[in-house]
């Protein structure tokens, strides 16, 4: 199979100034030393945390920023030098609902973009009426974008990167902020596109998304891929692992402290859910060690011990620490 | 409550109003300086300003019906207006932008204090906008101001900078109600220079633009002004000079009102985080 | 290359339109140019009262301002308002160049200020009764035409600026009345001081208002309107090379500095 994109060093670096005058520059390396290939109809995953340089990453494959270094190259056509090539090949969406004319309908919008996109007239008004359909906005397309939903602008993106039909398609974060029922419909459009053989690179912070979405996936962290694997091949990677959950309640920091000097846990984390707090702990040692995770509550109300399989989440944890 | 308040109490009341007054002007001069970053200064306050005297300058001139000395000092007195309007406004209207006005509500101390110290910087910007304008003037418009007293000219301005401060505080309460401040404020910027006779001689006008003009800011300071380029003593201007500082304080007062009107109904209705 | 152009053309009109329907009711660009025009044209109708022609001469010197003013004002705004909405960023990446939308957004921006000048027009004919003959109205209409083609070309000039920086913003309140003094919209330029003239000579909008004025109500000299043509027509072709190089290096500068969108 061919290479769609083709990445090799990618290394981007921001000069922000930190004073109000603007007097004195900071240099912000966004994305270090990035490389990595698409293959042709391959959907590839890029996670990360926030601020590890995915958006950066994304925006110089979608000619909208100048690589400090390295090269890309996106269906053969270089990034910078061929820019206007790239152009024509691509989509892209920034996740979120900047970047459409509010005041205009989202039919206009589209209109105006297919016109951008350089589609014939004749042909725009054939596949707009489509992606309207394809995206769940017919019936609203006559109303102004100002009056949609958060979910509904980002699927008017969806159609919007669809106009020219391009074989290659950016998605930064395309579910961020949608309902559950929005998010799945989002990803069953991805998988559609997926079934249609195009390229797609694809950004999220949801693990499970792109445990089922993705063919592989390249973590990001401070601007390098610290793995680069299918989602199978990186859960395998944490295989030694068992995950500890339990629901516990009023535990403090110095707690999660103790138990991370314990013998044998990989990592702790706490997340807080309503009155309760879910503790979940990695460990190569799985249910040997619940009985002395569980001395060292003492004293703390515990409940609802599980013992599971580590998931692509539990992977990427370990990745980029947590 | 009032009736208690003892020596020491009174001296913290004015202590504070002083430190009030003080905050507010400081806030209000940040925003300006902020506003008034150089270029921005260049631009907005001696570039505009002087070429706009020097735009209607020379259409007076050019129409022949006044010395051209008339449309120099009318259209540099105008200048005051920049300042009074526009800056007064920003500084009210800023908090809304910035998101602080429920601290500015909040706020135990006397609002009406704040509310003037917020102009005081303007006040004197916008004497120095005038200034600056009568300066260019003298030197590339060869305005004569041989005649003039120069304390009575500084009077002048100063009761033209008080009446538009004054109408740049109503205009920055109304500010906080409505999103077309900019609007209003233009086109009374631009209405002043038809209405206050910086470019039609007040004689010459139908009584009903003299009407309007009387009830503007500037139109008598310019009247002041030119009097005292001519001349004029202290009796001459005296009269028309209180009537502008009543004026602008009335627009003050009437401002203060509507703040505190602002004020009162946010409040009742918790809005005010919204506003 | 005929189809290339087709398409251009047909992208940029629908640039126009969205500019049109996205801003039909601004408030900012209703005093731009409608107001701050009309004002200026009632204080030159009052003072220039004396002169017979003074009012078609004001009708074109105002209707004049309010197309500079929309040009510093309206066309610098709009680029900034698309960086907010982060439409910007999406035109920048689209396979249309930049200047095929820039220009039809200043087609429109254009046309739409010539309000300026029919809003002008109606009042002093309607409102306040003068008779506003144009005297030489096959010389005024093409006068009229260039004046819009060297405006919307010198509009691709002052947009990758605005691109390059939204603080070039800071810089524009000084760009309106300097205009409007030296490019003799209201007064001729023989009132300044002789040193002042070249500068006049350099401004296209000058040459703009000379051939407007001329055709109007001026002597309707021939040799002096058609070399006003000639300039604006030298204008709008320099006007188009320089944007071009303008664009290509600004462009690359923005990608270059990341400021495209909001940080
Ligand atoms: N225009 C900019 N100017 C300066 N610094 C920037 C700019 N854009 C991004 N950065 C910085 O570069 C780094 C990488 O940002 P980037 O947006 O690529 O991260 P990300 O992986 O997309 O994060 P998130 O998950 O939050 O979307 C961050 O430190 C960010 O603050
Ligand atoms: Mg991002």
């Amino acid at each position: 199979m061919s290479i769609a994109i083709e990445v090799q060093n990618l290394r981007r670096v921001y000069r922000a100034s930190t004073s109000i005058l603007g007097r004195e520059k900071k240099e912000i390396v966004a994305v270090s030393d990035v490389s990595f290939d698409i293959k042709q109809g391959e959907l590839f995953g890029l996670l990360g945390p926030n601020g590890a340089g995915k958006t950066t990453t994304v925006k110089m494959l979608a000619t909208l920023l100048i690589p400090t270094s390295g090269t890309a190259t996106i269906a053969g056509y270089d990034v910078v030098h061929q820019a206007q090539k790239v152009r024509e090949s691509i989509g892209f969406i920034f996740g979120g609902e900047r970047g459409l004319y509010w005041r205009l309908s989202g039919e206009d919008n589209l209109r105006y973009f297919a016109s951008l996109y350089r589609l014939d007239p004749s042909e725009a008004k054939k596949r707009i009426p489509y992606l309207i359909e394809l995206v769940g906005l017919k019936g609203r397309e006559n109303e102004k974008i100002e009056g949609y939903s958060r979910g509904m602008k980002q699927r008017l993106h969806i159609a919007r990167t669809l106009l020219h039909d391009p074989d290659i398609l950016f998605l930064d974060e395309p579910t961020i902020g949608l309902d559950p029922v929005g998010a799945r419909e989002l990803r069953s459009i991805v998988r559609d596109l997926q079934s249609e053989k195009k390229t797609i690179l694809l950004t999220t912070h949801y693990m499970f998304e792109a445990d089922a979405l993705c063919d592989r996936i390249g973590v990001i962290k401070h601007g390098e891929i610290v793995a680069l694997d299918t989602p199978q091949n990186l859960k395998q990677g944490v295989q030694d692992l068992s995950v500890i959950e339990m629901e516990v309640y009023g535990i403090g920091s110095e707690v999660l402290d103790k138990l991370r000097a314990q013998p044998h846990v990989d990592s702790v984390s706490l997340e807080d859910r309503e009155q309760k707090q879910a503790l979940v702990i990695q460990s190569s040692h799985g249910s040997e060690i619940v009985q002395d995770v569980i001395n060292n509550l003492n004293g703390y109300r515990v409940e609802r011990v599980v013992v599971r399989e580590p998931t692509l989440e539990d992977a990427y944890v370990r990745l980029v620490g947590g | 409550m009032q009736r208690t308040t003892t020596q020491t109490g009174l001296l913290y009341t004015i202590i504070s109003n002083l430190r009030m007054f003080y905050e507010g002007s400081r806030l209000s001069y940040i925003a300006l300086f902020h506003w008034l970053r150089p270029s921005t200064y260049l631009a907005s306050k001696i570039i505009m300003p002087l070429n706009q005297i020097l735009f209607f300058t020379f259409l007076g001139e050019f129409s022949g019906q006044n010395t051209r000395d008339f449309y120099v000092i009318g259209n540099a007195v105008q200048m005051a207006a920049i300042s009074g309007i526009y800056g007064v406004t920003m500084s009210i209207g800023g908090d809304r932008w910035a998101g602080t006005l429920p601290y500015l509500f909040g706020a135990p101390s006397s609002r009406l204090v704040m509310f003037l110290g917020r102009a005081f910087f303007h006040i004197l910007d916008g004497a120095v906008g005038v200034i600056f304008g009568l300066v260019l003037g003298v030197l590339v418009l060869g305005l004569d101001l041989s005649q003039a007293d120069p304390l009575l000219l500084l009077l002048a301005i100063i009761a033209a900078t008080i009446s538009s401060s004054g109408l740049g505080l109503l205009l920055g309460s109304v500010s906080l109600v409505t999103v077309n401040v900019w609007f209003f404020n233009n086109t009374l910027y631009f209405l002043l220079l038809l209405f206050s006779g910086a470019n039609i001689a007040r004689d010459d006008m139908p009584a009903w633009m003299v009407a309007v003009g009387d009830i503007l800011p500037l139109t008598r300071s310019i009247e002041a002004a030119r009097r005292v380029a001519a001349g004029g003593s202290f009796d001459d201007i005296s009269g028309l000079l209180t009537v502008e500082v009543l004026l602008g304080l009335f627009y003050a007062s009437f401002g203060f009102t509507f703040f505190r009107w602002i004020e009162f109904q946010a409040r009742r209705r918790g809005t005010i985080d919204r506003m | 290359m005929l189809q290339t152009t087709r398409q251009y053309t047909r992208t940029a009109l629908m640039a126009a339109e969205v500019v049109l329907k996205e801003m039909a009711v601004d408030s900012f660009i209703m005093f731009t140019i409608v107001i701050q025009p009309l004002i200026i044209a009632l204080l030159g109708l009052w003072m220039l009262r004396d002169r017979p022609d003074a009012a078609i001469y004001v009708v074109v010197g105002s209707g004049m301002s309010g197309l500079w003013s929309s040009m510093v004002f309206i066309s610098g705004n709009s680029i900034n308002a698309e960086r907010w909405t982060g439409t910007l960023e999406m035109l920048v990446a689209m396979p249309t160049p930049l200047y095929v939308v820039t220009a039809g957004r200043n087609l429109a921006h254009v046309m739409q200020s010539l309000l300026s000048m029919i809003a002008a027009y109606a009042v002093a004919s309607l409102f306040m009764g003068y008779a506003l003959d144009i005297d030489h109205p096959l010389l005024f209409i093409p006068s009229l035409f260039f004046t819009v083609v060297a405006f919307i070309s010198f509009g691709l000039i002052m947009a990758p600026i605005f691109i390059l920086s939204p603080a070039v913003d800071q810089f524009k309140n000084g760009l309106e009345f300097p205009i409007f003094v030296l490019c003799g919209f209201l007064f001729p330029i023989a009132l300044l001081p002789e040193w002042t003239t070249p500068f006049s000579y350099l401004l296209t909008p000058y040459w703009a208002a000379r051939a407007l004025h001329e055709s109007a109500h001026g002597g309707g000299d021939v040799g002096v309107v058609l070399a006003s043509w000639a300039i604006l027509l030298l204008s709008t072709v320099i006007y188009v090379a320089v944007s071009r190089r303008l664009f290509r290096v600004i462009l690359r500068r923005v990608r270059e500095d990341g400021t495209l969108g909001l940080a």
